[in-house]
């Protein structure tokens, strides 16, 4: 089920004077099994994009195509896109409504008119999913930890079997332990299939887990590509308020120092590495 | 999805009116509902739509944000126009079928009624179209002051009309943010019957409820930590003060109040 986007834009509160341009002729397209960051600073839109994912915001100017499906098209059963696109939204636990944590990761199986079978079996399997404990079922979701409450959530949005999950800041919030559990909870669901669309506006993470990024700047694709290829524009990201990893940065010393670092290596394992094999070696040509 | 609700939306602008202080237009906005109701006849009711008509002109607001406010009462004025316009049997007969029988006595009052519930709201949305919800809560604790010396909480009702004031953009902000949560999980909010819909509500509430008993709890507690202890030896950074300015919307409306008197007497409209 790929995602394609062509020439989005979206003008908030038009014809009042508050009205302001969110997204601005966006081009973007994600594929099966991809890993996808989308980056930017505050107030970017990349919460605004993410609504078009599942049709809860209707394309004007430009199309939004979901596995060949037309999003923006009135004839669109967008329960059907719903089912196919999860969206876990910033701050998910504070959707939390029912009295047990089971009761509200039924409600979207529930939706969907399942039979209640296939529901309990969904439940079970999204909290086996994300991690949480079967003895927590009964309890109200509202007695949890933050940290739990927001993987209820995301089992939630799991319970409805998608096979694209669009998570937006997952980890925001969540102390440096929570948010390491978090998302490696993410790659997991990844690696059971699912297709992954993160937005973040940490560079660290997205650089750590994604195979293809989308950095968002005033409603516009700034840049895009594999994370090598995005972190190439260290000082142009700075300008946009954004960072590189720290190990890209280092890298960048490294090389800028004369040292044949590859242009590929960002991550932590992938610069080590390098520095360990090397030491000793000396520079280029010296 | 929730949005355009214009009542106490503030248009941010720099005009004559937009400067006067709170309290002349608080004033003067209770002075303009008592001239409607004072006026009698038509003639009265043009010159007050006249005035309000400028003095919006005057203020840059865009001309369709005055008018959005009477949506929702649109039910109540056509209501009121039809039930004069069937009831009211008085003058020469305009139109006679069936048991309906329609004179100029009825078009006339039921053409008044709603002229002067237009006026009302109209004039009303002046006020909050042209004064931030800050200054005019300021504007309302300064004019009930004075009450505080028979024990009336002045500073407190002044607080807490602000306090709601700033959260019911933050309310549907998250309303609107809970509704796209629920919608993705395949919460139907739109169809169904009434029953149905109203159950659909519960995703809404809940969470919705949930949230504003965290914030208020939250607001009281950073209210504590900055040593919030109500009105008593309260000082304020931005003094009230009237102006010339204030005069001459003063005396602006006391001049449209005594034409309206004057119409009422001497026009037979």
């Amino acid at each position: 089920m790929p995602i394609e986007i062509k020439h989005l834009t979206h003008v908030y509160m038009p014809g009042s004077p508050f009205e302001a341009r969110a997204l601005n002729d966006i081009c973007l397209d994600i594929r099966d099994g991809e890993f996808i960051g989308i980056i930017g600073h505050t107030g970017s839109g990349k919460s605004t994009l993410i609504s078009y994912f599942n049709g809860l915001e209707r394309a004007k100017p430009g199309t939004v195509f979901v596995g060949g499906v037309d999003l923006g098209s009135k004839d669109t059963d967008l329960i059907a896109v719903r089912r196919t696109v999860g969206l876990v939204f910033q701050y998910p636990e504070y959707q939390l409504f029912e009295e047990t944590v089971e009761k509200d990761i039924a409600f979207g199986p529930t939706n969907l008119g399942l039979p209640p079978e296939e529901i309990e079996r969904r439940v079970v399997h999204a909290m086996q999913l994300v991690g949480l404990d079967p003895s927590r079922a009964k309890k109200s979701p509202f007695d949890l930890s933050g940290g739990q409450k927001r993987r209820v959530a995301i089992a939630g949005v799991l319970a409805m079997d998608p096979q694209i999950l669009v998570l937006d800041e997952p980890a925001a919030g969540l102390d440096p332990a929570g948010r390491h559990e978090m998302l490696e909870l993410i790659r997991d669901i990844h690696e059971s299939g699912v297709t992954i669309v993160m937005v973040s506006h940490s560079m660290d993470d997205v650089g750590k887990y994604c195979d293809r990024l989308f950095v968002l700047s005033h409603g516009e694709v700034a840049y895009q590509g594999a994370p090598a290829e995005v972190f190439v524009h260290g000082e142009a990201l700075n300008a946009i308020g954004l960072d590189v990893p720290e190990c890209a940065k280092l890298a960048k010393r490294l090389r800028d120092a004369g040292f044949d670092i590859p242009m590929d290596a960002y991550r932590l394992e992938d610069v080590a590495g390098y520095i360990i094999d090397n030491i000793g070696k000396g520079r280029r040509g010296a | 999805m929730i949005k355009n609700v214009t009542i106490g939306q503030y248009f941010p602008g720099d005009s004559f009116v937009h400067r006067l202080d709170p309290r002349t237009k608080l004033l003067a906005t209770i002075a303009l509902i008592a001239v409607v109701f004072v006026s009698t006849g038509f003639a009265g009711f043009a010159m007050i739509a006249a005035f309000v008509l400028l003095t919006a002109l005057s203020t840059g607001v865009h001309l369709k944000f005055l008018f959005k406010g009477l949506k929702p009462i649109m039910f109540i004025i056509i209501f009121t126009f039809i039930l004069n316009l069937l009831f009211q049997q008085t003058g020469g007969v305009l139109l006679q079928f069936w048991i309906i029988k329609i004179t100029t006595g009825g078009l006339k009052m039921a053409s008044f009624m709603a002229a002067r519930l237009i006026l009302l709201v109209v004039a009303s949305q002046l006020l909050t179209l042209t004064t931030s919800p800050i200054s005019l809560t300021d504007g309302l604790e300064s004019l009930m002051r004075p009450a505080s010396k028979i024990g009336f909480p002045a500073h407190e009702i002044a607080m807490m009309m602000s306090i709601a004031l700033r959260f019911i953009p933050t309310l549907m902000d998250e309303a609107d943010k809970i509704m796209k949560a629920q919608k993705a999980r395949g919460a139907n909010f739109e169809t169904g019957n009434i029953i149905q819909r109203a159950r659909a509500m519960i995703p809404l509430l809940v969470p919705l409820f949930v949230g504003a008993f965290r914030r208020a709890d939250e607001l009281a507690l950073a209210m504590d930590a900055r040593c919030y202890r109500g009105g008593a030896g309260r000082t304020r950074m931005n003094q009230l003060k009237y102006g010339a300015r204030d005069l001459i919307a003063a005396l602006a409306v006391a001049a449209l109040f005594a034409l309206v008197i004057l119409a009422n007497r001497f026009c037979p409209f």
